[in-house]
């Protein structure tokens, strides 16, 4: 009997002590010590096609911040230098990469005011125009670098409306050697698009001194903004809409000026009461077509409203027709058509 | 003496009224307005005092214990009594009894149902202080003759127990645990009546008692609350708890004012087992089963030692531990109407369960005894839930797995000493207990598409879906991966102590027992979870399913496609971290918010008196507890756009107290029946995660949930009448009523347009605040009936046949705001049901027992509940009745060996949920039946 309940015991406390409640079975624990990713800091960007140059940034992925202040997060800078190379892995619109891109060189800002440049910070930038890949020094302290290329402004510059794509698409390959635990986004792609200035993107001009236009105006972007509103023709000097990459700003100079202080060196300027907005649909490849921007407007003690207008648009030669509906929050507008000029 | 006994009686009514005016009372309050009733409360226990020293010195104590003759197995629930004495006492769980007799010869009545009636001749100058042994057997008796046979002792045990207890109560014991197919302590507790319990995975966890949700219910090992290994309650998940751990469940309906006073719906205390003989006793089973949904096996084992060592077996230890593995699974559908939505959940589940307990007590000698209890659960749950969510309105559907760990363990540890002194009984205990349940991960993983579906509304139990191309994994592309893990700790220190003094007035025995109590509880939770969303470059879900867990999914209703493999696409992402980034404002918003630390210290005292009224037992008492807590967590701050504002360290405190007058009386009608009646107080404290001050405030959705330090427990008013009639040696016909008054019901308020804080510089002019709130009332009315007993009374070829019922009936009436209530209209008062209130509540269960065989069929019945008070009527979530069945049989193949069979849920019952009526069910969950085939024995 007491050898008999032994052996009962032994098994039972086997039993129990390699019971499977199956918490390793299959298990993959995720990585405990997330690196730094060095990665692309935008998808994408676009201007005119006769601008000179674009650029793109190289930023850190965000980290808790060590100090608690940032809440959801900040760049933590590295603290070693280290190389990252580049790639233009694609390009449509022209045949040879050196046809468009001419030369290269990489920053940072310092202030406002100062890049590395101006303090003679060499960044060791490597491109060849012909291949296409590039490579630059990532120093240690620093949250973003810049690399800007100077572009053959000409290349597409025409009086037609174009609706093939023109565009040149930058990936990171790797990274050099570092004992930091950093590592680098090879799948992320920026996209530089082309954009005509034949089409929609580009500035537009609205007639102040058309009574009927100013009133239509003040009527469709006075519904988010008291200081439109309120206008007078007088004391505008200058009303346009500008279309860019993803981004649409509507922008009142006017008469009044101010003296801004441009990085030490006062000048006068006339006033602006500026109004941005993220496009959230826009038939860009298209003389007409819909649009849709919108924005969250901050009321201030953490509360915001938002603002849509949506609507269509035609061209026609240099004039730009477009009716917009507005609504934000309970408010809103009918259609109203404004009429604009390159 | 007759004018004394008039004074003392009038003022223990006058304190009862008193109390019946008012129970729950703020600290300021307490010094004015309660002061007179504490004055004449305190003169009658000053009275009652006196009595009880003037009679200690004319009584002396006799001490026994009684066993069944036949097997020497102690009888717990034995009725003592000193015949023409006016006094009577029961034995406790070991048997064993004390009284303070008149220091002269007399005869003294054992009765026990179902076994004869014993008298002996006590001479306590003769006793010399030693135990008594009184040896009954069993054998005709009077009412029903019928004889106990072995298998129906446990039965007879518990029937005893309950008939002769001084409150309200019932009890189960480890033989008629053993009857019913139940692995755990919840789903044990569902077969007494009026007990509900919730599932979780078809498997009982939290118990519902008298239409009252969880947290109005306290839950005890060995008459001592334990802390909830869970985060935000207080309630115990008691799936965590094997039911062959136990010696027995009480669950008390009305409280004494020994009693914790916490529990409005009652009071449950599983008690574990100690060493009876000196005679090594091993008793074991070993089971293997299956489940029919997940086509795999289950195993539990059970295996118990216990001896009582020395000469006169003055030392005693018994040491249990029981495993069960489980492997489950359910197919589950959820339907979110207001968004239009659908998610088909496939749960695959481990689950295991492992119990040690131990008891080792010594009996220094008949008086004087020490004890130290043990007891260690520790209950694991891997789960995998692998699920669809269609989103017609958003032209997506979403593909996710789940991969989550979960333990949970309760330690508890009580050290305690009885005294038995020649004019009064001194106990004193000190209990450590712990609670943790430890998450160390909980990964999940979703993959999103683009595509069209459609919900069709043809079906209601099982809507149509039509999304072509839903199952091509190609088709998805990463949304978010989250990986978590989280550990609330709950710990207990406790020390108490009751001392018992004897007293006598005229012919009539009394007990006047006061105790005190003090339990400081520490409560904490802390979370990591961390998001990731991909930067770009990873790849469709294809490259990272797996084969599907099963062949079909509600019977092939559904397609599932091939699930995702977590244990896949954690090695992707860690390989290729740079393709991903962390999403900090989520990760500091969840931890900020979830996480907290609590401090809670109760103090305690009572003071109460049993006194023998001719037949009748009066116990009446008075209960004070004061609560202080304080609380440490985040407030969360999210702006207009979504975005996190700020996270702002708050803490909060609260203290309140209780004074509880607790009446009952038990009259017995005859040697068989009882008459009972009781007025108590109680009250509930509030769950952690409503006075926790942590809060939400969301300006972009213009709402704010926020924690409530000040909230006030709930008290309540319990008034019960009950009679209960027992046949003879296993059987019990009752029937009682009983009404709750709550009042300070909590309910979810919507405070609009709030200006934020609620105290001191609001920084938020504007918003609806969402708090937990006292203010209303509840009324809650209802009545149990039970019947037990073998069919012979109705056919003498019915005899093997016997039949287990009982019957709940409550209904309840709260009144909160009104969900239509508006910033102009904001106190509109709104009527509904209480939550967790289920109209029937019911048992059945018809057992065939003859010779070595013995069958059994299980119905378990409860009635639609209100789960959750959702923001307009149409959005209450009820669970839907059920009804399942279960069987079980067992032969005897030898006195020592016994071959059982359990099969559970054989109607396949689903769990189903639905919001406003009935037709829109919002949760189907199914999991088919399963059983277990096993051998027990006993040396």
């Amino acid at each position: 009997m007491k050898k008999f309940s032994i052996r009962i015991a032994t098994l039972f406390l086997a039993l129990s002590l390699f019971s499977c409640d199956k918490q390793k079975d299959g298990l993959e624990t995720p990585l405990a010590d997330f690196p730094q990713v060095i990665r692309l800091a935008d998808e994408g960007d676009g201007d005119l096609e006769d601008e000179d140059k674009f650029s793109f940034k190289i930023s850190l992925s965000d980290r808790k911040d060590p100090d608690g202040d940032e809440l959801g997060g900040k760049v933590v800078p590295l603290e070693q230098d280290v190389l990252v190379s580049f790639e233009v892995t694609g390009f449509e619109g022209f045949t040879q990469l050196s046809d468009f891109i001419l030369g290269a060189e990489a920053f940072y800002e310092i202030d406002d005011c100062i890049t590395s440049l101006d303090q003679g910070i060499d960044l060791n930038l490597t491109f060849d125009v012909n291949t296409g890949k590039g490579q630059v020094r990532f120093p240690a302290g620093i949250e973003e670098i810049e690399i800007e290329f100077e572009t053959d402004d000409g290349l597409f510059d025409d009086n037609d409306f174009n609706t093939d794509e023109r565009s040149i698409t930058i990936q990171l390959t790797g990274i050099g050697a570092t004992s930091e635990n950093v590592v680098v986004n090879t799948s992320g792609e920026f996209v530089y698009e082309v954009q005509d200035d034949e089409g929609i993107y580009g500035e537009w001009e609205l007639d102040v001194n058309d009574p009927v236009a100013f009133a239509r105006f003040k009527e469709l972007f006075g519904l988010i903004n008291e200081d439109i509103l309120s206008l007078d023709a007088s004391e505008v000097d200058e009303i346009t809409l500008v279309f860019e990459f993803e981004e649409v700003k509507a922008i009142v100079k006017l008469v009044e000026t101010e003296i801004v202080d441009d990085c030490g060196s006062p000048s006068v300027e006339n006033k602006e009461i500026e109004i941005e907005a993220e496009i959230e649909e826009l038939s860009d490849d298209a003389l007409s077509g819909d649009v849709e921007f919108g924005e969250l407007i901050e009321l201030g003690g953490g509360l915001f409203r938002e603002f849509v207008y949506k609507g269509v648009f035609s061209i026609t030669g240099s004039t730009l027709t477009i009716e917009l509906e507005g609504e934000y929050g309970d408010d809103s507008t009918d259609a109203i058509v404004l009429t604009l000029e390159k | 003496m007759l004018l004394v006994c008039l004074r003392a009686y009038k003022y223990c009514f006058c304190f009862v009224n008193a109390g019946l005016r008012c129970v729950n009372f703020v600290r300021h309050r307490f010094a004015l307005k309660y002061k007179k009733m504490k004055s004449s409360f305190f003169s009658c226990l000053l009275l009652a005092l006196i009595f009880s020293v003037t009679a200690d010195a004319q009584q002396v104590l006799v001490k026994g214990r009684v066993h069944d003759k036949a097997t020497g197995e102690p009888l717990a629930g034995a009725t003592v009594s000193v015949l023409n004495a006016n006094l009577t006492t029961v034995t406790d769980l070991n048997g064993r009894f004390f009284m303070y007799m008149q220091a002269k010869t007399q005869q003294v009545q054992f009765t026990y149902l179902g076994y004869r009636d014993t008298t002996i001749q006590v001479d306590p100058a003769t006793i010399d202080g030693r135990e008594l042994r009184i040896e009954m057997t069993t054998g005709v008796v009077q009412l029903s003759g019928v004889v106990v046979t072995g298998f129906m002792k446990g039965q007879v045990k518990a029937l005893n127990q309950q008939k002769n207890a001084d409150n309200i109560k019932n009890v189960i014991s480890a033989d008629q645990i053993g009857r019913f197919p139940d692995p755990n302590a919840a789903e044990a507790l569902q077969r007494v009546p009026g007990v509900n319990i919730e599932r979780d995975q078809g498997e009982g966890r939290y118990v519902l008692v008298r239409g009252l949700a969880p947290q109005f219910t306290n839950i005890n090992i060995n008459g001592e609350q334990i802390p909830s290994p869970e985060a935000d309650v207080r309630f115990v998940a008691l799936d965590a708890v094997p039911s062959d751990q136990l010696a027995s469940i009480e669950v008390s309906k009305t409280l004494t004012p020994d009693m914790d006073g916490d529990a409005i719906g009652g009071s449950v205390n599983l008690i574990t087992r100690t060493a009876q003989s000196t005679k090594l006793q091993v008793s074991s089973s070993l089971a293997g089963g299956y489940n029919n949904l997940m086509k795999k096996g289950n195993v539990q084992g059970q295996l118990q030692f216990g001896q009582r060592f020395g000469q006169q077996g003055k030392t005693g230890l018994l040491v249990n531990s029981s495993y069960y593995h489980n492997d489950l699974g359910s197919d589950n559908l959820e339907r979110a109407f207001d968004d239009n939505e659908l998610e088909l959940r496939d749960y695959e589940l481990t689950r295991t369960r492992l119990g040690l307990s131990s008891t080792l007590d010594h009996r220094f000698n008949a008086n004087h005894e020490v004890y130290l209890r043990g007891l260690y659960n520790r209950f694991t749950d891997r789960e995998w839930r692998r699920r669809y969510v269609f989103k017609p309105e958003d032209d997506e559907i979403e593909k996710l797995t789940k991969d989550r760990f979960e333990a949970q363990s309760i330690t508890t540890i009580n050290l305690g000493a009885k005294h038995t002194f020649k004019s009064f009984f001194l106990n004193y205990e000190g209990q450590y207990s712990y609670g943790e349940q430890n998450t160390p991960y909980d990964n999940e993983i979703g993959f999103i598409a683009d595509l069209a579906s459609t919900i069709q509304a043809g079906d209601p139990k099982f809507p149509g879906i039509q999304a072509a191309g839903y199952t091509d994994n190609t088709n998805y592309e990463l949304d978010e991966a989250g990986f978590g893990n989280t550990l609330a700790k709950d710990r207990n220190l406790t020390a108490k102590f009751d001392l018992g003094i004897p007293y006598k007035i005229n012919k009539n025995n009394g007990l006047l027992k006061l105790g005190m109590k003090w339990r400081q509880k520490t409560k904490s939770f802390s979370i990591t979870q961390d998001y990731y969303s991909p930067i770009a470059g990873i790849p469709d879900l294809s490259n990272f399913d797996e084969d599907p867990i099963k062949s079909s999914f509600m019977k092939g209703r559904y397609e599932m496609g091939r699930p995702l493999s977590v244990a896949s696409f954690i090695r992707y992402f860690n390989a290729n971290p740079a393709e991903f980034e962390a999403e900090l404002e989520d990760k500091a918003i969840d931890e900020a918010l979830e996480a907290y630390d609590a401090e809670e210290n109760v103090y305690a005292a009572y003071l109460m008196t049993r006194q023998q009224l001719r037949k009748a037992v009066l116990v009446a008492g008075l209960r004070y507890e004061r609560t202080k807590v304080n609380y440490t967590s985040s407030d969360v701050v999210i702006d207009g756009a979504g975005d996190l504002q700020d996270i702002i360290p708050v803490s909060g405190s609260s203290v309140y107290d209780f004074l509880l007058p607790q009446v009952s009386l038990r009259y017995p009608l005859s040697a068989s029946t009882n008459l009972r009646a009781s007025a108590v107080f109680s009250y509930a404290r509030p769950n952690f995660g409503e006075i926790i001050p942590a809060q939400e405030i969301n300006q972009e959705d213009e709402e704010a949930t926020a924690g409530n330090p000040a909230l006030k427990p709930v008290s309540a008013f319990n008034g019960d009448l009950l009679a209960e009639h027992y046949f003879g040696n296993a059987g019990l016909l009752s029937g009682g009523f009983f009404y709750k008054r709550l009042t300070d019901f909590i309910y979810r308020r919507v405070l609009f347009n709030s200006p934020y804080p609620l105290t001191g510089t609001p920084y938020i002019n504007s918003i609806n605040v969402i708090q937990a709130q006292n203010g209303n009332d509840a009324d809650l009315l209802g009545f149990e009936l039970a019947f037990q007993h073998h069919l012979g009374f109705i056919s003498p070829g019915l005899k093997p046949f016997s039949l287990y019922l009982n019957y709940t009936y409550t209904n309840s009436e709260a009144r909160i705001q009104s969900r239509n209530a508006s910033a102009s209209d904001p106190n509109a008062i709104e009527k509904l049901r209480l939550p967790g209130q289920a109209s029937h509540v019911g048992n059945i269960s018809l057992a065939y027992e003859k010779k070595r065989f013995t069958a059994r069929a299980s119905l378990n019945f409860n009635g639609e509940y209100l789960s959750e008070i959702g923001g307009a009527p149409d959005e209450d979530v009820y669970v839907k009745d059920r009804l399942q069945l279960d069987f079980s049989a067992s032969m005897a193949l030898t006195a020592k060996w016994r071959l059982f069979v359990e099969t559970m849920n054989l109607t396949g019952q689903p769990f189903e949920v639905f919001m406003g009526d009935k037709t829109r069910l919002i949760q189907r969950e199914f999991y088919s039946w399963w059983g277990r085939l096993g051998v027990k024995f006993d040396f």
